[in-house]
């Protein structure tokens, strides 16, 4: 059986590669940091992933980290979707600069297919409007076709 | 209560004030009778697929009124199947009509046609999600056959039974009812009961809802028996359907222990699940509850063009 290592504060051990400059997004629900480092991926950048790490607060976590550079508006709302307990932090030259609360907006506009085959949605031309109705887990409407689904089991586009 | 230029695209968008408003315009425009309330007007009815009922029930609604149809009910005659999209096809028949009535086999159809077009859009049925002109007519069969639905002076007992699983109309009604004064009881074959959150939308608004067993029970314990159809498609093994569907029959003789202002509603066809000795009893309102449709579609079409009954 696999050791974690270990991470007491004090003699801290990165679990995941420490990035110069770029973008962490922690607190990852194990379950969906695979999805959240495909959806990333996507824009090419470097990307460093650690999934089932240990956390006191989740007992099992995910990372991923961007290196050179911030996450992107559009990432950010799929991030809220697919992870809204997230944090987020900027980092600069190993420091962090900021952190980025992860809104969960009313209403998410093309960021998720809607996830009924037969929704109009899926068949025309049009925008994907997805309501929130429920905060954790994360639950959405769509406001079309009026199903409701887990965040997390969405396609995002 | 102005609903001038407003959409009919689901019941969930109708508060319980709203809906009392509609009955109560639907109650006038029938005690009037034919007149010239929708003179003037023109609605296109678009039927992306069919439905004979439906459409029939609209075109007669605007035609007994004085107004004028137009529209198709066969999408092999439209731009359609040459790639048109349904917002191009919403944006060209607007040009054409006061108010567009559309069915369409995708979910959702209707409140994406609402957001495109300038003139109301009803929605006549969008796959399996709504068909809220149904959820209306029913609505008004009921408190018309018992008046404490819009009182409120007692609790009535509304029964149904069938596919609760699938049942469109069957999840309207019962979220529409949960703005009402009402017991639920439940019959349905195995498999087919009513999902869970309708059953959550009812504890959270106060409705009791409980199972009974068959259809007599249904009957002997209700105000309303609302009964829908069983399809056979909906079973995996045929041998299970034809089981379910002989036991799934009301008969006559089933309704001896019926309470006598017991009314059975259906939302047609019915195929075996009725047996037609039923027909002539008290019991049987189905065949006038689709003639409710007429004056709630013509009061729904009013109120939409700013006409007042």
């Amino acid at each position: 059986m696999s050791q974690d290592p270990p991470t007491t504060s004090g003699s801290r051990i990165r679990q995941v590669e420490a990035i110069s400059n770029g973008s962490v997004i922690d607190h990852i629900p194990t379950a969906v940091t695979l999805k959240v480092a495909a959806m990333l991926a996507g824009s090419g950048d470097q990307l460093f992933i650690g999934a089932n790490l240990r956390s006191s607060r989740m007992g099992r976590k995910g990372v991923v980290k961007i290196a050179g550079r911030e996450i992107s508006a559009h990432a950010a709302s799929c991030l809220a979707l697919l992870a809204p307990g997230a944090t987020v932090s900027i980092i600069h030259d190993y420091q962090v600069l900021r952190k980025l609360p992860v809104e969960v907006p009313a209403e998410f506009t093309d960021v998720a297919r809607c996830a009924n085959p037969n929704c109009v949605t899926n068949h025309e031309r049009w925008s994907s409007r997805l309501a929130v109705v429920g905060r954790e887990p994360l639950r959405v409407r769509c406001c079309y076709c009026e199903r409701s689904f887990l965040g997390t089991d969405l396609a995002l586009m | 209560m102005d609903f001038t230029g407003r959409d009919i695209i689901s019941i969930a968008d109708f508060q319980r004030s709203e809906i009392l408003h509609i009955l109560a315009r639907a109650a006038e425009v029938e005690a009037t009778g034919r007149g010239k309330l929708l003179a003037g007007t023109v609605m296109a009815t678009l039927f992306f697929e069919p439905s004979t009922r439906t459409r029939l029930s609209f075109e007669a609604a605007m035609l007994h009124q004085d107004g004028r149809v137009i529209g198709f009910s066969d999408v092999a005659s439209t731009s359609t199947r040459k790639g048109e999209s349904l917002a191009d096809t919403i944006r060209m028949v607007e040009q054409y009509a006061d108010v567009i009535v559309i069915r369409h086999p995708r979910d959702g159809a209707a409140r994406l046609a609402a957001e495109v077009s300038r003139v109301p859009v009803i929605n006549g049925g969008d796959g399996a999600n709504q068909h809220p002109t149904q959820t209306f007519l029913d609505l008004y069969t009921i408190a018309k056959l018992q008046p404490a639905l819009a009182t409120g002076e007692r609790a009535l007992d509304i029964a149904f039974a069938g596919d609760l699983r699938y049942g469109r109309t069957v999840h309207s009604l019962v979220h529409a009812l949960c703005h009402f004064r009402v017991n639920l009881l439940l019959v349905a074959p195995r498999g087919l009961e009513l999902p869970e959150q309708y059953l959550e939308e009812a504890r959270q608004a106060g409705v009791a809802v409980r199972t009974v067993a068959s259809l007599q029970e249904a009957a002997a314990q209700s105000d309303i028996l609302y009964m829908t159809r069983l399809q056979e498609e909906r079973f995996p093994d045929p041998l299970e359907f034809d089981h379910v569907k002989a036991s799934y029959r009301m008969t006559a003789a089933m309704l001896a222990g019926a309470r006598p202002s017991m009314r059975i509603l259906h939302p047609l066809p019915r195929v075996n699940e009725i047996a037609t000795d039923v027909d002539a009893t008290p019991h049987a309102q189905y065949f006038a509850q689709a003639g409710n449709g007429i004056p709630v579609r013509q009061a729904l079409l009013a109120l939409v063009l700013g006409r007042q009954p």
